[in-house]
């Protein structure tokens, strides 16, 4: 299927400008630099790589340093262009690769740029040396695998495999980013940084877990931000007016796959798209929990109901609930009836039927569970402070769509798996606290988020693409 | 199919008068449209002031801004894609406005200028992916949703923009011969999406595109640019209606606009397109978008919180479709 639908497209003999645009404007940067004031700073530490600085005395040409935020912008660019010629097969390949490496190289002289503006430590300018090299050996690995030809030997099929998928690309981007910034600032690598950056997206975690297994079947569910607000605000409220704290612990679950179970019903045996629904629950389950908390926030619970708080071991309860339901789910999806089920009725829809599964009820089941796990990730969401806000973080479900989404499972139904949803949600919230710590201004922390979501994407697209051929 | 919109169909054989009549009135336009006259005229009887032309016109300016983005939506849904960026792209634009003149000093027109450049740039870029990189719709204007809002964070640094020259107000809170200015602009915008979605090559192509998108390629259409088209399009309306968006709050926020893509889809699905492409009209969506606006101000009126209405706007959009579902559905087993 996905053979026919590549070469559906019209494959013309005739040669398209447009392919020449990756390396017009590779050559237009590296004209920028020649031009941009960039100087050699022997006295900052034993690196050769030049420095933008702004000092009036070193800019000659009076570039203003409102240009600068074009850096990342080119760099962002170039980097796409070259992901995307990759892809074509009428692209010289030597071009794009080229495209790739400078848009690297130029992302990292403006990391080094920000490092040095923001007034760092000279020495870590000398250490920046390591990072670049690992993100020069990443584009390197990533334009090997382009060139290996397809029956390879043993060794090149080993490195293939091992950013074949995207569980381990993510990984892999993973520990280059942990490489990379602690190299930088080794604050970041302490064990409470690190505990830090595993727990803050824990319940987007829990809650990508269901939000997968609901794409995997094809459909999706914009509601599950909505809900996880209102079930935490449940769950608050009942422990305030004195129920058993394990109550007001469990009490969520259910809700939430009761509610998940109506979703269910209405997609499944009633035929409304999933993203109809869901969007008409977004505004149900919105309005409902702004009218019943009316904007207060709920404060005062026992001591006791702190889940979230709890460090069994050490590390804190919402870690332990992320890999432990991680690791089940995954387990539970790849042997189980239902979990394969899963897999079948969104690979196939037409041939789970033949096969003798009934569609509706395992998509009513999957909004059961995406429900039940909205539940457990709004329990943890709730008890992580002392106090719930009435409403959830703005645009929780599409953290948690994006985490799934990244994590490689595919929104056309069908493939991706909860371990790579889990990487994803942690890598995010990675790339969030790296940010921080090598003095990225706050404010363009979510556009460079933005880049990486679509770079990820775009890679895991075009392996698939190569994988089909 | 045989559940094709009676505006796709050619009439092949001639039906009587009564058949086609029934047609209409069932089809989901027309199912919306009896709902809508019912909606106004409950509204009308349990308050006096709903149905004066000032409150009417200041509906007309709230609705403009959605109204803008819910065209090209229609047209993205049609071909079974969806656009999810376009909120941030119109914050975006209406930091770019504000930017452009306040901190790089150009005048305002040369401002707006920039903006709209920029948003069709953003909407143009999702296209380009879209096609050339087979990335689903959905997935590549979520990652751009979070993109171009963290542009305009990025460069707005979270200050405002305030104290713009009154012509600038015109367009977000003046009137042409008695008529909010963005009212204006938007009836001239359905006026021409309408004729452009169901009379010309173009408008048809989409549909084709929604039905059967290999089968569109194949009939030699130009799949390609006229994706690509929609999406410049969807990232220049956005841009507009940046544009108006700060000209009626007179100040600029890098948030404007966000969730703004959900009321659009929300008015669109409502106006009877489908979600899976290939079935829609824009005269079904400018009925939903006046469903919506009518509801929130009619509630508002009768002194119903503005959150128990998207209560009710969620339940009916779940119902509509629900309703209309049931109806196509014993329609074709007929």
């Amino acid at each position: 299927m996905t053979a026919s639908m590549t070469s559906a497209k019209p494959v013309s003999a005739r040669f398209s400008p447009i392919v020449l645009l990756p390396l017009l404007l590779a050559l237009a940067v590296f004209i920028a630099f020649q031009f941009l004031p960039f100087v050699n700073q022997p006295e900052l530490g034993a690196t050769t790589i030049p420095v933008l600085t702004e000092s009036r005395s070193n800019n000659e040409v009076g570039v203003p340093t409102n240009g600068l935020i074009l850096i990342p912008i080119a760099s962002g660019v170039l980097l796409l262009l070259g992901i995307w010629n990759l892809s074509n097969v009428q692209m010289i390949r030597a071009t794009s690769a080229i495209t790739v490496l400078v848009g690297v190289l130029v992302l990292e002289y403006f990391v080094i740029f920000a490092m040095d503006y923001s007034g760092e430590q000279s020495t870590y300018l000398g250490s920046m040396g390591i990072g670049f090299w690992a993100l020069l050996i990443l584009a390197f690995l990533m334009i090997v695998q382009v060139f290996l030809p397809r029956a390879a030997a043993d060794r090149e099929f080993q490195l293939r495999s091992l950013i074949s998928n995207q569980e381990s690309a993510i990984a892999i981007a993973l520990v280059v980013l942990i490489l990379v910034i602690g190299t930088s600032n080794p604050r970041f690598v302490s064990t409470n940084n690190i505990l830090d950056v595993l727990q803050g997206n824990a319940y987007i975690a829990v809650a990508a877990i269901g939000m997968s297994m609901v794409i995997i079947t094809g459909n999706i569910d914009i509601s599950v931000g909505s809900l996880i607000g209102l079930l935490a605000i449940i769950s608050g409220r009942l422990v305030v007016s004195g129920a058993p704290v394990w109550v007001a612990w469990l009490a969520p679950l259910f809700i939430g796959a009761a509610i998940g179970a109506l979703i269910g019903v209405l997609v499944a045996y009633l035929r409304v798209p999933a993203i109809v629904v869901t969007l008409g629950m977004f505004s149900i389950l919105k309005g409902v929990l702004i009218i019943w908390t009316n904007g207060q926030r709920v404060t005062d619970m026992p001591p006791d109901f702190y889940l979230a708080q709890m460090r069994p071991l050490g590390i804190s309860m919402p870690i332990w609930f992320m890999i432990i339901l991680t690791i089940l789910a995954a387990i539970w999806m790849r042997y189980s009836g239902l979990g394969r089920a899963l897999y079948a009725v969104g690979g196939n829809a037409e041939a789970a039927r033949l096969s003798g599964i009934s569609q509706q009820r395992v998509v009513l089941q999957v909004f059961m569970i995406n429900g039940f796990f909205a539940g457990i990730a709004s329990v943890l969401y709730a008890t992580q402070l002392n106090i719930i806000q009435a409403t959830p973080p703005p645009a929780l479900e599409l953290a948690i769509i994006t985490s799934a989404v990244v994590g490689g499972v595919s929104i056309l139904g069908g493939k991706g798996t909860v371990i790579g949803a889990m990487l994803a949600a942690i890598l995010l919230n990675a790339i969030r606290s790296g940010m921080i710590f090598i003095n990225v201004s706050p404010f363009w922390i979510q556009a460079v988020q933005g880049i990486l979501i679509l770079v990820t994407v775009l890679i895991d697209l075009l392996r698939r693409r190569r994988q089909a051929v | 199919m045989a559940a094709i919109n009676e505006s796709t169909q050619q009439p092949v054989q001639q039906r009587n008068l009564s058949k086609r009549l029934q047609d209409m009135i069932l089809s989901q336009e027309g199912i919306l449209f009896i709902i809508l006259v019912i909606t106004i005229i409950i509204l009308s009887n349990s308050n006096a002031n709903f149905l004066t032309s000032q409150n009417l016109f200041n509906q007309g300016r709230l609705l403009a801004e959605v109204g803008l983005i819910a065209l090209p939506m229609t047209f993205i849904i049609i071909t079974g894609g969806i656009d999810l960026s376009v909120g941030s792209i119109l914050g975006l634009s209406a930091i770019l406005v504000g930017y452009t003149w306040n901190n790089l000093g150009l005048p305002l027109e040369a401002a707006i200028v920039v903006a709209l450049l920029v948003s069709c740039v953003a909407g143009f870029l999702n296209g380009l992916i879209i096609v050339r990189v087979n990335v689903p719709p959905l997935i590549m204007t979520l990652a751009t949703l979070a993109f171009y809002r963290g542009l305009a964070q990025g460069i707005s640094e979270a200050r405002s923009v305030t104290g713009y020259p009154e012509w600038f107000f015109g367009l977000g809170q003046g009137t042409i011969l008695g008529i909010p200015t963005q009212l204006v602009i938007l009836g001239i915008a359905i006026i021409i999406s309408g004729i452009v979605l169901a009379r010309t090559t173009f408008g048809r192509t989409l549909y084709a595109i929604g039905n059967n998108m290999v089968g569109a390629r194949y009939s030699g259409l130009p799949v390609e640019r006229v994706t690509l088209a929609i999406y410049t399009f969807s990232g220049l309306m956005a841009g507009i209606s940046g544009v108006i968006f700060v000209s009626r709050f007179t100040t600029t926020r890098s948030d404007m606009g966000s969730g703004l893509e959900l009321d659009a889809i929300a008015a669109v699905v409502l106006g009877g397109t489908s979600i899976f492409g290939g079935k829609g009209s824009i005269i079904g969506t400018v009925i939903g978008l006046v469903m919506i606006q009518l509801l929130r101000n009619g509630m508002a009126i009768n002194n119903i919180t503005s959150d128990a209405t998207i209560v009710v706007i969620g339940s009916v959009l779940i119902f509509a479709i629900l309703v209309n579902n049931l109806i196509q559905r014993l329609r074709t087993a007929e």
